[in-house]
């Protein structure tokens, strides 16, 4: 450090341009060159919020990604196993990307990389392995009594109802049911069918595919949802913003519907209302990532809500809960750390009920509700569109389905 | 997978073997900072390797977050004693290159120290933590009615201590100046491990030499920042925004010299080429025209009069000046989603091609249509796709430079040419950088804009801050 210090070269330091060098071929070369490094998402980043280090960024992670791809980095290094783990995958960082990087389709091609057989993490190995037999996944969904056609038609005693199920521009409809939902919350398709009648509900489905691509097979999530494609006719409408998002990348965009996104297409108009202790029920909504930042839809579940109930924004509705698919499973600790400042944020809303429009948020708020003791009730939007449908009997009567009901096969 | 068993949030150490203590270096500066502010693990140095800007990178041995100026000043004194080369940074989004380690050391970044101290509705002024980003000091104020006037495009992201050390201008410098004008005080750090107070909560203070005004766009290479005193404003009573389209970026650069002619200073006066609409356009859905040349962003604010007055006149001029199209904004929501796109321009431009270089050169106002001008005739002798938008009211043009994967040397020919543009802007009695910083990028063309004699007076402040030499060196006076 002298005076007499030489003055710097002029240029920057050498480094191989884009699009040269050979790279390990793991990622697609176009979409991790999007990434100009700007760094604008980082403050929609949730682990970033936790540790604000770089590697735990969007920004830093894709230096990591390339990195692997350049051999900078070894595909063992202890950083970019984590790093590739501990994203919860929530995408909040698309919308605000102003060079449009697609960092979801990034990330499914580094687990796809990262996560290979034993490298994959042993809960989420078996979870595939459980959603990829599809008889096992009925057999739940039989057991707790699921929505079914067979059951629905001879309630309704109508032939109407029997005719094929047809929505927007007089394509067929059919209800996903999902791997988890239909096991957990069965109720929800049964909501959706006291709701919307037409929507048929096809047997033997399987699972959509989006738990593999999440978690490094993204080929066979991709077959999956083909295969699930096939299986269910016309318009596919699935009360999971993830799975909607998983079908519509591999289906195409406007096969797929989530509920909310379908009811307003359908022009569907919300009966009664839900009310708590003889006033209006306070109700807030979590969005769904993939369904807020896959699909960019946001608004229409906030007007199905506000028709039934005094709706309430949640702050930072849009920030991921820590369900995020798997990961509640996988990092049970990071999960709650996303968690905790929405448990905290719902605690002061101290609203009667809080929506979720995906099955693993649902689980998570539920949860977390419970464990803190709340008095919030985390539901799915079809059941609190049901439940205001049904406080109004003497509009048009709707069987509530019970336990007793529903016992046949299901119906093709 | 679970190797890690201390995963918690703030104490992730990934990339370290659970339960070995670190020794050497790392186990020194974990000794001042905590175990989980320190990261040695090649995955974070490559993260922290680079900043916003394209092909410079360069990784660090360790990087630490202080929680305290105390951790500051001991982690400089240990660096001092040792030699060892430290590189303060903020959020990392700058774009001269200024927080790479060129020279390897230590990378401290500042963000921990993330709080908002003071409002002040009856001083206007605000004490803040340099972490803090600039939106969240902005919001502050504004919950009590008051404004932070510089606005960098990058406000969401960057901190006020980065903006401080790089002098961040935005989309605000004609009317309200840039971040230097809104410095009262700092309390910064030397090399050395002395704490500084400089300047503090008064409008008037000439005892001794202006050292809020040195550091500020020091660039880390004199003392760490670590707190900030900054002036607000009153919020104006209202804001109005407006939208021009020309046929070229040079009639826009016309009517820009005509409007200030006129005797207005507007809040904002930006503009952007066709090919930043277009981008721009992709990504935020504004409606915005593509098939005009150009297009400028107006704006003002003030009272509710003052602001319709000013903006009418505008639109007037523009008018006047050949504009194809003059609109004002209808409403709050729709300004600020112009403002929005606008600080978006260059990430956004990146969607055209795979490697984006952007320069800072600035000309005195009434020079800036032949800047325009020379700086299309060097895109075509070097045969390169360059987008222009900037702060036309400034004088401050930001030259993009795309560039195709295919283009093997195309960063090459991007490096002569903004090498002729930097000439001409320094012939146009302009500068290399107005508002990005000099940092790494531009160093090499300091002397060519502010002589030999200062860059060897540079040196020795330089050497006066830090006689060992180890903050941010390869940069500034190094």
């Amino acid at each position: 450090m002298t005076d007499s210090a030489p003055r710097p070269a002029p240029g920057p330091v050498p480094v191989p341009a884009p699009g040269q060098g050979e790279g390990l071929g793991v990622f697609d070369r176009t979409l991790l060159d999007r990434c100009i490094s700007c760094g604008f998402c980082l403050p929609a980043c949730p682990t970033y919020a936790l540790t604000r280090q770089e590697p735990s960024s969007p920004r830093g992670r894709i230096t990591l990604m390339r990195a692997l791809e350049s051999g900078d980095l070894t595909p063992d290094d202890p950083t970019l196993v984590e790093e590739s783990s501990f994203c919860l995958g929530c995408r909040a960082c698309e919308p605000v990307c102003p060079a449009g990087v697609e960092y979801g389709q990034l990330l499914e091609q580094w687990r796809d990389h990262q996560w290979q057989g034993r490298d994959r993490p042993l809960i989420a190995r078996l979870l595939m392995a459980v959603v990829s037999r599809s008889w096992l996944l009925r057999l739940q969904g039989l057991v707790r009594r699921h929505a079914r056609d067979r059951r629905h038609a001879r309630d309704r005693r109508s032939a109407r109802d029997r005719r094929p199920a047809h929505g927007e521009r007089g394509q067929p409809v059919s209800l996903m049911l999902g791997c988890v939902e239909r096991g957990l919350y069965p109720s929800v398709s049964r909501a959706v069918r006291e709701l919307r009648p037409e929507v048929a509900v096809p047997a033997g489905q399987g699972c959509c595919g989006a738990l593999h691509a999440h978690n490094g097979d993204s080929a066979a999530g991709a077959g999956m949802a083909r295969a699930l494609g096939e299986r269910l006719p016309g318009t596919i409408v699935t009360t999971s913003g993830g799975c909607a998002a998983h079908l519509a990348h591999h289906l195409g965009r406007d096969r797929v519907r989530e509920l909310s996104e379908y009811l307003e297409h359908t022009g569907h108009r919300p009966r009664g209302r839900v009310t708590v202790g003889g006033r209006p029920a306070r109700v807030a909504l979590q969005d769904s990532c993939h369904l807020r930042n896959g699909l960019g839809v946001a608004r229409p579940p906030r007007e199905l809500i506000a028709a039934v109930a005094d709706y309430v924004e949640l702050p930072g509705a849009g920030g991921c809960c820590g369900a995020a698919g798997t990961y509640a499973m996988l990092r049970p600790d990071d999960s709650r750390a996303v968690l905790d400042p929405k448990l905290e944020a719902l605690r002061k809303l101290d609203v009667d009920y809080v929506v979720a429009v995906n099955p693993g948020c649902l689980r998570q708020l539920g949860q977390g509700l419970r464990r803190t003791r709340s008095r919030t009730k985390a539901v799915h939007l079809a059941e609190l569109l049901a439940m205001a449908a049904r406080s109004k009997p003497e509009t048009t009567p709707v069987t509530e389905p019970g336990p007793g009901t529903g016992t046949g096969p299901a119906a093709d | 997978m679970h190797t890690h068993a201390e995963t918690g949030p703030a104490g992730r150490r990934a990339g370290e073997p659970a339960g070995s203590p670190p020794g050497g270096p790392a186990g020194d500066l974990a000794a001042i900072v905590g175990r989980d502010h320190v990261r040695t693990d090649d995955g974070a140095l490559a993260a922290y390797a680079r900043d916003a800007t394209p092909l410079f990178h360069a990784r660090p041995q360790a990087v630490v977050l202080p929680g305290s100026t105390e951790e500051v000043a001991a982690v400089l004194r240990y660096a001092t004693e040792r030699g060892v080369p430290v590189v303060p940074r903020g959020a990392g989004s700058n774009l001269c290159a200024a927080t790479v380690p060129l020279r390897g050391g230590i990378v401290m970044v500042l963000t921990r120290l993330d709080r908002i101290l003071e409002v002040s509705p009856a001083e206007l002024l605000a004490r803040v933590q340099p972490g803090v980003t600039t939106a969240a000091l902005a919001d502050a104020a504004a919950r009590e009615g008051l404004l932070y006037a510089p606005d960098p495009g990058s406000r969401t992201v960057s901190t006020v201590g980065g903006n401080v050390a790089t002098c961040a201008g935005g989309l605000r410098g004609l009317k309200y100046g840039v971040t230097r004008n809104h410095v009262l005080g700092l309390e910064a750090v030397l090399p050395t491990g002395e704490v500084i107070r400089t300047g503090g909560r008064l409008w008037k203070d000439v005892a001794g030499y202006d050292l809020t005004r040195l550091l500020t766009g020091s660039e880390g290479t004199l003392a760490v920042i670590t707190e900030a005193t900054v002036a607000l404003l009153p919020a104006p009573e209202e804001t109005g925004t407006g939208v021009a389209y020309f046929d070229s970026l040079a009639d826009a650069s016309r009517a820009v010299a005509a409007v200030i002619a006129d005797g207005i200073v507007p809040a904002t006066l930006e503009f952007l080429d066709r090919k930043c609409v277009s981008a721009v356009e992709e990504f935020a859905g504004l409606g915005l025209r593509r098939d005009a040349g150009a297009l400028l962003l107006f704006g003002d604010d003030g009272s509710g009069r003052t602001v319709a007055g000013t903006l009418a006149r505008i639109g007037e001029v523009c008018e006047g000046s050949g504009a194809l199209e003059v609109t004002l904004a209808e409403d709050v929501a729709r300004a600020d989603a112009l403002l929005a796109a606008r600080r978006c321009s260059l990430p956004a431009l990146s969607r055209l091609g795979s490697l984006t270089i952007l320069e800072d050169a600035t000309v005195p106002r009434h020079r800036l249509a032949e800047m325009v001008d020379r700086i299309d005739e060097v895109a075509d002798r070097h045969d390169l796709r360059i987008a222009t938008f900037g702060h036309a009211g400034d004088g401050n043009l930001h030259p993009t430079c795309v560039l195709d994967p295919d283009d093997g040397e195309g960063a090459d020919r991007a490096h002569r040419a903004f090498a002729e543009i930097f000439a001409a802007a320094i012939a146009l009695d302009g500068t290399i950088t107005g508002e990005h910083g000099v940092g790494a990028a531009k160093l090499p063309y300091l002397a060519d804009r502010i002589g030999d004699d200062q860059v060897a007076l540079l040196r020795r402040i330089k050497k006066a801050f830090d006689p060992a030499g180890i903050l941010n060196p390869g940069k500034l006076g190094s």
